[in-house]
């Protein structure tokens, strides 16, 4: 069982190492073949995950399944192993990491067929899976903190992927760097941790058993700077900037990194450490506020957008607000349940509006769209089925983890995040179906030559179709007939309030209904008349994301530019340089006087010999 | 009359001539203190000679004059060859072991 | 107290001899104080007993090493132009003087350590007589040595002075 385990993470690693070697080596290789290697791959990674899963079932909650591979840092007490553990929670990560990527991959040997680079793109491909599950399995910080860098790298390489474009080159650039300032704070997170606790343990097992070794304000700081790294890599207010850029990548890209998965980590990161956050309930309110103001401002300002990708990427980082909203509140198998349902209908949102946009010859703006139900039905049932997932219909799978989430809030009296999050879930319904509404239906807009979809492209769609139907009844609670089943199979160590079943039907109804009424709005506004709006002055400050970007370009790259010139010019060129020019003048000053001593005229060398003796003579006049 | 007095004079001529080397810039003048300097070495070597009433002292002075003679007949075969090569004995202008790039 | 008197007007000699050949800017003129000190350096080693250094002396110093400089200075011919411009400085002569005193003082510090004194000798020292037996009974191979560096000495100098090599 353990090198099972231990394969799920190896395998997509060697895979990608071979897909590297078959690109690099220049042969004339079929698709095919690369093709074979990318979908067994993930294929295999997904069977063994689904065996782990079984077998996880088999024994008891408390259940670890380790493996061992080797002790990689051996520094005194500073023992830092190989190792791979899968409890429930990880169980659960990987379970839809493998799967969903599984599908994308399918997804994806349809999209990517016509591109040069299929080889290069899949062995980045592998190489996320690998170290997203190396992220997700690591039992100890340290590898965690491996993986959460090769994943960011993997972000990297796919958003960059079309380099062509010196723009797409900026976003991933902007990407890696918005990260680097969360690893930053993770990193001291980490370290604060670990010389706080003496080396009392570097394993999750060990440190959550001796957390309370550690004072109460030194957890809060530890808290806290885990939280940056986390907001970096979830996108979160105030370091959310990158996610929309990073839609330059492939449709799959975004679906699979910036959608389901890699996003997602900041929110498994908190969860993970759930043990060291249970013991600073002031932290986790903050998280939840950090989350809820980021739910809020991604549904605005995704109201505002008019390219499709971006769009579900202000969408992603409102969802992932709800995530942190109930990771913050103590709720983590609300959180983990929403990331799990939301790996499903907005992996399938991606996937859709990749299928449109290639049918459509590479057009990202919904205005240019319309009228699409004629020419892709298909497409139709399978947006609106996430559509209505996302804006948390009943029964679809949204509706259940977005109602743990809000009721979580409510029942924990924080009535204020309750109702904003009723709000978010208004906009969300409103921008979810304008965007719906523009795109399939419109005016009698007609393509000259709609591109046909593959199976390939199709099928995984209508798995996911399927997935965002019925995985919401995994984790229904008792209110609708399930048996939290979910939450009961994590059995994270958390206080799950239970509330009656009348005070959450009226929850329910009210967040449906606030749905509901966001989709009729979005009917009246949106259904026919589908051309560009101008928008007025107010508008316009959303359009422009609030300025934050332009905020950060002041604040952080014009000043730090500023820096860096003061730098060079004064500091680099007068000072340091100065010193050390100052340092070869003064030798080359000094060289030169004793080069003129060496005038070549013997006299003077007959001079210095005297002078010599002279030396000699005194010396010996002070000793005799 | 002690040898002190011939060994004090010796040194004082010793003296001068070395003083001669490093003043001078006429390439005779030099050629004389150095001829002076080897001179007062010849009459400290007789002083001790007769001191010490040992012949060997003498003899080294002896051969001292024969080393003065060739010494002189070198010297002043290059001051022949330098005067006829540059019109001038000044041992400024002499400065052909210097590298003029270099400075 | 003769020989006292004879000492002190030869050290005169000497001393002013050698002090205005330093100081002579004329080539001639130094050569012929540098023929004063010469003689007066004969009459030392006349004091000294030692006959036939002051014989070897007058013969070679001032018979072929001072007139030949003479010969030379006078046939070269050498035109005011030519001599260095410079007048010596007195802060060249005053630095000079600095670097040369130690040494001066340092053999001046041994001489005064020296005990010894002038003792009687019998009348043959110092003749050639009593030289040649010393000289060619303990001294052969220091002579012949000698003559070989006088034969390539003699060399030497026809050698250079017939180079044409450009300076």
């Amino acid at each position: 069982m353990s090198i099972i385990l231990a394969l799920i993470v190896i395998l997509p690693f060697i895979s990608s190492m071979v897909l590297a070697s078959l690109y690099l080596s220049n042969l004339k290789i079929e698709k095919k073949l690369y093709n074979i290697i990318a979908v067994t791959t993930p294929v295999i990674v997904t069977i063994l995950t689904f065996i782990i899963i079984y077998n996880s079932t088999q024994h008891s909650s408390s259940y670890i399944l380790e493996s061992y591979l080797f002790n990689w840092i051996d520094v005194g007490e500073f023992q830092i192993d190989l190792r791979f553990i899968a409890d429930r929670l990880s169980v659960v990560m990987i379970s839809f990491i493998s799967f969903i990527g599984m599908l994308i991959h399918i997804y994806a040997t349809s999209y990517m067929s016509d591109d040069d680079g299929f080889g290069k793109f899949f062995a980045y491909f592998h190489f996320f899976l690998g170290s997203m599950l190396l992220l997700v399995l690591a039992s100890n910080p340290i590898i965690m903190f491996i993986g959460w860098e090769l994943v960011g790298l993997a972000s990297y390489l796919l958003i960059g992927y079309y380099h062509q474009g010196y723009d797409n080159i900026t976003s991933a650039n902007k990407a890696f760097i918005v990260n680097r300032v969360g690893d930053f704070g993770f990193i001291i997170a980490l370290a604060t941790l670990f010389i706080s606790l003496e080396g009392n343990g570097y394993e999750f097992i060990d440190i959550k058993n001796s957390i309370s070794l550690i004072d109460n304000h030194t957890l809060s700081i530890i808290g806290f700077f885990l939280f940056v790294g986390a907001m970096g890599k979830s996108a979160q207010l105030p370091l959310f900037v990158w996610l929309p850029d990073a839609m330059a990548g492939p449709t799959p890209v975004s679906a699979l990194i910036h959608a389901a998965t890699m996003v997602t980590a900041g929110v498994y990161m908190v969860a993970r450490f759930g043990f060291l956050y249970n013991e600073i309930p002031s932290i986790g309110e903050f998280i939840a506020f950090i989350g809820i103001s980021s739910a809020l401002f991604g549904a605005v300002v995704a109201l505002y957008q008019d390219d499709i990708k971006k769009i579900l990427a202000y969408s992603t980082m409102s969802q992932l607000g709800y995530m942190f909203v109930a990771v913050g509140l103590g709720a983590y198998s609300s959180g983990i349940f929403h990331i799990f349902t939301h790996a499903f209908f907005k992996a399938l949102l991606f996937m859709g509006a990749g299928a449109i946009i290639i049918s459509l010859h590479h057009e990202q703006n919904i205005f240019k769209m319309g009228n699409l139900k004629k020419y892709k039905p298909q497409l139709f049932i399978v947006m609106l089925i996430a559509s209505l997932a996302i804006s948390g219909i009943f029964p679809f799978a949204g509706f259940f983890s977005k109602d743990a989430i809000l009721s979580s809030a409510f029942l924990n009296h924080n009535y204020i995040i309750w109702g904003v999050g009723v709000f978010v879930a208004f906009l969300t319904s409103l921008y979810m179906f304008k965007m719906l509404f523009i795109v399939f239906f419109g005016d009698d807009k007609s393509y000259d030559n709609i591109k046909s979809l593959d199976k390939t492209l199709i099928y995984p769609l209508y798995i996911l179709a399927f997935g965002s139907i019925v995985v919401g009844f995994l984790g229904a609670n008792e209110a609708y007939g399930g048996s939290n089943s979910f939450s009961s199979f994590l059995a994270l160590d958390e206080h799950i309030q239970h509330s009656s079943h009348k005070l959450e039907y009226i929850l329910a109804l009210i967040s449906m209904s606030v749905s509901l009424l966001g989709i009729f709005l979005a009917y009246r506004l949106y259904f026919l008349p589908s051309q560009e709006k101008s928008y007025n002055k107010f508008e316009q400050i959303i359009v422009d994301r609030f300025y934050i970007d332009r905020v950060y370009n002041i604040i952080f790259i014009k000043g730090l530019r500023r820096v860096a010139i003061f730098f060079n010019n004064i500091v680099d060129n007068k000072i340091v340089d100065g010193f050390i020019d100052g340092i070869s003048q003064l030798y080359l000053q000094v060289a030169y006087n004793f080069a003129s001593s060496q005038s070549a005229n013997v006299r003077y060398y007959a001079l210095y010999m005297i002078g010599g003796v002279s030396l000699i003579s005194l010396y010996l006049l002070t000793i005799l | 009359m002690t040898p002190h007095h011939f060994l004090y004079l010796a040194t004082i001529l010793f003296g001068i001539g070395l003083l001669g080397l490093t003043i001078r810039k006429n390439l005779f003048v030099i050629y004389l203190s150095i001829e002076l300097m080897l001179s007062s070495v010849n009459l400290i070597l007789a002083t001790f000679s007769r001191a010490n009433n040992s012949q060997d002292g003498s003899i080294m002075a002896l051969l001292m004059i024969a080393v003065i003679a060739s010494e002189a007949s070198i010297f002043l075969a290059i001051i022949v060859y330098l005067y006829k090569s540059t019109k001038t004995i000044d041992t400024e202008t002499f400065t052909n072991l210097r590298n003029e790039e270099s400075i | 107290m003769l020989e006292s008197i004879i000492f002190s007007i030869l050290a005169l000699f000497l001393v002013i001899g050698a002090i205005s050949m330093i100081s002579f800017k004329q080539s001639v003129y130094s050569a012929i104080s540098f023929l004063l000190v010469m003689i007066a350096m004969a009459g030392m080693f006349a004091l000294l007993h030692q006959s036939f250094l002051f014989l070897a002396q007058i013969l070679v110093s001032v018979g072929a090493v001072v007139t030949l400089s003479l010969m030379i200075i006078t046939s070269i011919n050498i035109k005011r132009d030519n001599l260095p411009k410079h007048r010596v400085s007195p802060k060249s002569i005053f630095l000079s003087s600095i670097l040369i005193l130690p040494i001066i003082l340092v053999i001046f510090k041994a001489i005064s350590s020296l005990d010894i004194k002038f003792v009687e000798v019998d009348s043959s020292f110092g003749t050639i007589q009593s030289i040649s037996t010393t000289l060619f009974s303990n001294w052969v191979l220091p002579f012949e040595i000698v003559s070989i560096l006088l034969l390539s000495a003699l060399i030497g100098s026809i050698i250079i002075s017939k180079r044409r090599l450009n300076l």
